[in-house]
C-alpha cells in the first residue's frame, strides 16, 4: 500500500518539479509539497481506491503529514468498518 | 529610549524591556519570547553586517510560514537592510527575476526548503551568502546554529523614519511583478493606526494566517509587537487542513483572527466547527478580496461572541477603509467596505479625473500616510499609480490610485463595485464582472465562484466558472436559468463551467488571467 500510495502522490499531486524523489516519512504539509487542492484529491483518491469515507473530523495533521500516517490511517479506518 | 518610535524594530526594544518573558511569536512547537526575540534578531542583525550587509541593501527570505520568517524580518531590519519576502511555492522564475530585479545577495532561509534551494542555484543567481541552514553548495551557507552563538549587535544602525523597511512584490498575475517599497514611516504607521483601530493590547492572541509575502501578514509581524502581543503564524500544514486549523485556534485560544476570506470559508466548510470551542475570538478581521456573504452570514451567526470586520486597502497603501459589521448581513447586500481610517483622505474621480458627483460611481484614489514610497526601479508605473494635486504652487500633495471602482451608499459608506480593470463593456453595456460574480456565488449550490471576460477574435463575452458544494449536483442548465433571473441577458454568462477547483495566487486570491485561459482551451478542446 505505501508503494502505491508514494506513486501516486509522486506523479500526481506534488508540487516539486519531475524527478524529486519522495520518502515515506517526508512531510507532505509543511516544506509545500501538496497545497489544498492536492490534499482534497489525495483523499478523493484514498476513499475511491480503499473503499473508505474519511470524515471531516478526521481530515487533521496527525492523519495525513506523510506517506506513512496516511496508511497507518487507512489501516485503522479499514478495521473499524 | 524615547517612546516616540520612529522604526519598525523599535517595536520590539520597546516591547522586549517591558516584556521581556511574555511570548513575541510562536508558530507550531517553536515559541520566542521578546526578550529572546530581541537577542535572536541581534545576532542575525550583527552576522549580516560582517558579512558585509551595508544599509539600503536588499536582504531576500525565503522562508515558509515559521519563526524563522519574523526573525529574518527583524534581523535584517535592525541591521539596516530592506527586507524582501520571496514566496518558496512560487515558480523558479519568478523567484529569480525578484532577486535580479532588487539585486539580493544574501538570503534567509531554513532546512526545509533545502531542495527548492538546490534546484534554484542551478540558476546560478548572484547570491553571496545564504543563512539559516548548513549545505554543501558552491554558496557558502551558515546555520542558524552558528549564528545562535553570534554576539549581538553593538548598537543601532543610525537610520532616519523615511529609509525603506521591506519591498513587496505583487501576486503579478498578469505581466512583471512590481515590487512595492515600504518605509519605516509606512509600516509603523499601518502598525499603529490597526493597533488602535481594533484596541489590540498585550493580552491578545493573533492568529496570522498570511505567508510573509502577502501584505496582511504585516498585521501579525509589526502590529503585534508594537503592543507587545503575541502572534501566531500558523504553519503552512494547517492551512491546507481546515479541521487541524480549528483546532489550533481552540488550543491557542486565538483572540484576533486575520485572513483572506478563502481560508475562513474552508474553516467553515471544513472545520468540523461544531466540534470546537473557538469562544475566545473576539476579532475576525478579513481582508484581500470580498466575502460572498452568504458564507460571512453563517459564520457570524455561528460565532456571534466575535466582532467580524472588513479591511480593505491595496499592498500600496496598506490599509484604508475599514468596516465593522453590526449584525450578519442579509443574502441580498454587500458587505461596505466602509469608513476611511484616521489620517486619510480620499477622492472619487472619474475616468477624466474629474470628482463624481455624491451618488456616482469612479475610481477611489487615497492619501494617507501607510502609503507606499514608490515601485522598485520602475519610474514609470509609479507616476502612473500616483495622482498629483498642486493645491499650492510648488507644494503637492500625492494620492495613489486604487484601481478600484465605488460609490458612497446613503449612510455614507464606500462600496464597492469592483475593479476597474474587471468592467467590460458587453454589446456596448457596461457590465462590472464582480457584480455577476456575486449573483453566481450566492446560488445556494455554489461554493466557490468566478466570473471571466474571453476575447476571441474581435468579440468579447463572459463565462462562469464554479465549484459545487460537496454532494450537490445542479448542472449548468440550472445556474444559467439562476442567473437569467438576477442578471440583465447580456450579462448572462455562455456557459458556466463546473470544477474541481479555482485556480488562485498565493495569496489566495482567485488568478482570473489563469482562469481565462484554462476556460478557454477547454473550448477549443470540445
Amino acid at each position: 500500500m505505501e508503494e502505491a500510495l508514494r506513486n501516486y502522490v509522486q506523479e500526481n499531486l506534488l508540487n516539486t518539479p519531475a524527478g524529486t524523489q519522495l520518502e515515506l516519512d517526508d512531510d507532505l504539509l509543511g516544506g509545500g509539497m501538496i497545497d489544498s487542492l492536492g490534499m482534497m484529491n489525495l483523499i478523493a483518491h484514498i476513499e475511491e481506491v480503499y473503499a473508505l469515507t474519511v470524515p471531516p473530523e478526521d481530515m487533521t495533521i496527525e492523519h495525513f503529514q506523510s506517506i506513512e500516517v496516511i496508511c497507518t490511517y487507512i489501516q485503522e479506518r479499514k478495521v473499524a468498518s | 529610549m524615547s517612546t516616540q518610535l520612529y522604526l519598525l524594530h523599535q517595536s520590539l526594544d520597546v516591547s522586549a524591556a517591558k516584556f521581556p518573558d511574555k511570548l513575541a511569536f510562536k508558530s507550531g512547537k517553536h515559541a520566542v519570547s521578546y526578550s529572546e526575540m530581541h537577542k535572536k534578531s541581534g545576532q542575525l542583525a550583527r552576522l549580516l553586517i560582517e558579512l558585509g550587509v551595508k544599509k539600503g541593501d536588499r536582504v531576500g527570505i525565503y522562508t515558509n510560514r515559521s519563526l524563522e520568517s519574523v526573525i529574518g524580518v527583524y534581523g535584517i531590519l535592525r541591521a539596516g537592510a530592506i527586507f524582501v519576502p520571496l514566496d518558496p511555492t512560487a515558480p523558479d522564475k519568478r523567484t529569480l527575476f525578484l532577486i535580479q530585479d532588487c539585486g539580493i545577495q544574501y538570503l534567509i532561509s531554513q532546512s526545509a526548503q533545502r531542495k527548492k534551494l538546490a534546484r534554484l542555484l542551478q540558476h546560478t543567481p548572484p547570491l553571496r551568502y545564504i543563512l539559516g541552514l548548513m549545505a554543501d553548495w558552491e554558496v557558502p551557507c551558515i546555520d542558524w546554529q552558528d549564528i545562535w552563538a553570534m554576539p549581538e549587535l553593538s548598537h543601532p544602525i543610525r537610520m532616519v523614519e523615511k529609509d525603506l523597511a521591506y519591498i513587496m512584490y505583487t501576486s503579478g498575475s498578469t505581466g512583471q511583478p512590481k515590487g512595492i517599497m515600504h518605509s519605516h514611516f509606512s509600516g509603523l504607521r499601518y502598525a499603529r493606526m490597526s493597533a488602535d483601530l481594533y484596541e489590540v493590547h498585550e493580552e491578545d492572541l493573533i492568529g496570522t494566517h498570511a505567508p510573509l509575502h502577502f501584505d496582511i501578514s504585516t498585521f501579525g509581524y509589526f502590529t503585534a509587537p508594537l503592543v507587545g502581543a503575541t502572534s501566531v503564524i500558523i504553519p503552512d500544514a494547517y492551512i491546507i487542513l481546515p479541521a487541524s486549523l480549528s483546532q489550533l485556534i481552540e488550543k491557542e485560544a486565538l483572540s484576533i483572527w486575520y485572513s483572506v476570506p478563502l481560508a475562513l470559508i474552508r474553516l467553515l466548510t471544513r472545520g468540523v466547527l461544531d466540534q470546537r470551542d473557538l469562544s475566545s475570538l473576539r476579532w475576525v478581521l478579513f481582508g484581500g478580496e470580498p466575502f460572498p456573504v452568504k458564507h460571512l452570514k453563517a459564520l457570524m451567526e455561528l460565532w456571534p461572541h466575535a466582532r467580524f470586520s472588513n479591511v480593505y486597502g491595496p499592498a500600496e497603501i496598506n490599509q484604508c477603509t475599514y468596516y465593522h459589521l453590526p449584525a450578519p448581513p442579509s443574502e441580498e447586500e454587500s458587505i461596505p467596505l466602509g469608513t476611511l481610517c484616521a489620517n486619510t483622505e480620499m477622492r472619487i474621480l472619474d475616468e477624466h479625473d474629474q470628482p463624481v458627483r455624491p451618488d456616482e460611481t469612479g475610481e477611489l484614489l487615497v492619501r494617507t500616510s501607510t502609503m507606499m514610497t514608490a515601485y522598485w526601479n520602475q519610474p514609470h508605473l509609479t507616476q502612473q499609480g500616483f495622482y498629483i494635486e498642486e493645491p499650492h504652487p510648488g507644494y503637492q500633495e500625492t494620492f495613489y490610485r486604487t484601481g478600484d471602482l465605488v460609490r458612497i451608499n446613503e449612510k455614507g459608506d464606500l462600496m464597492f463595485l469592483g475593479r476597474k480593470d474587471r468592467q467590460v463593456k458587453l454589446k456596448s453595456y457596461r457590465v462590472e464582472l464582480d457584480e455577476i460574480e456575486a449573483v453566481l456565488v450566492a446560488h445556494e449550490a455554489v461554493e466557490e465562484a468566478a466570473i471571466v471576460a474571453i476575447r476571441k477574435e474581435d468579440s468579447l463575452h463572459i463565462e462562469g466558472a464554479v465549484i459545487m458544494k460537496v454532494g450537490d449536483k445542479v448542472n449548468e442548465a440550472s445556474l444559467l436559468n439562476h442567473m437569467s433571473q438576477y442578471v440583465p441577458s447580456y450579462a448572462v454568462p455562455e456557459q458556466i463551467h463546473i470544477l474541481q477547483t479555482l485556480p488562485y495566487t498565493t495569496s489566495g486570491k482567485i488568478n482570473y488571467p489563469v482562469l481565462a485561459e484554462q476556460v478557454s482551451m477547454t473550448q477549443e478542446s470540445t
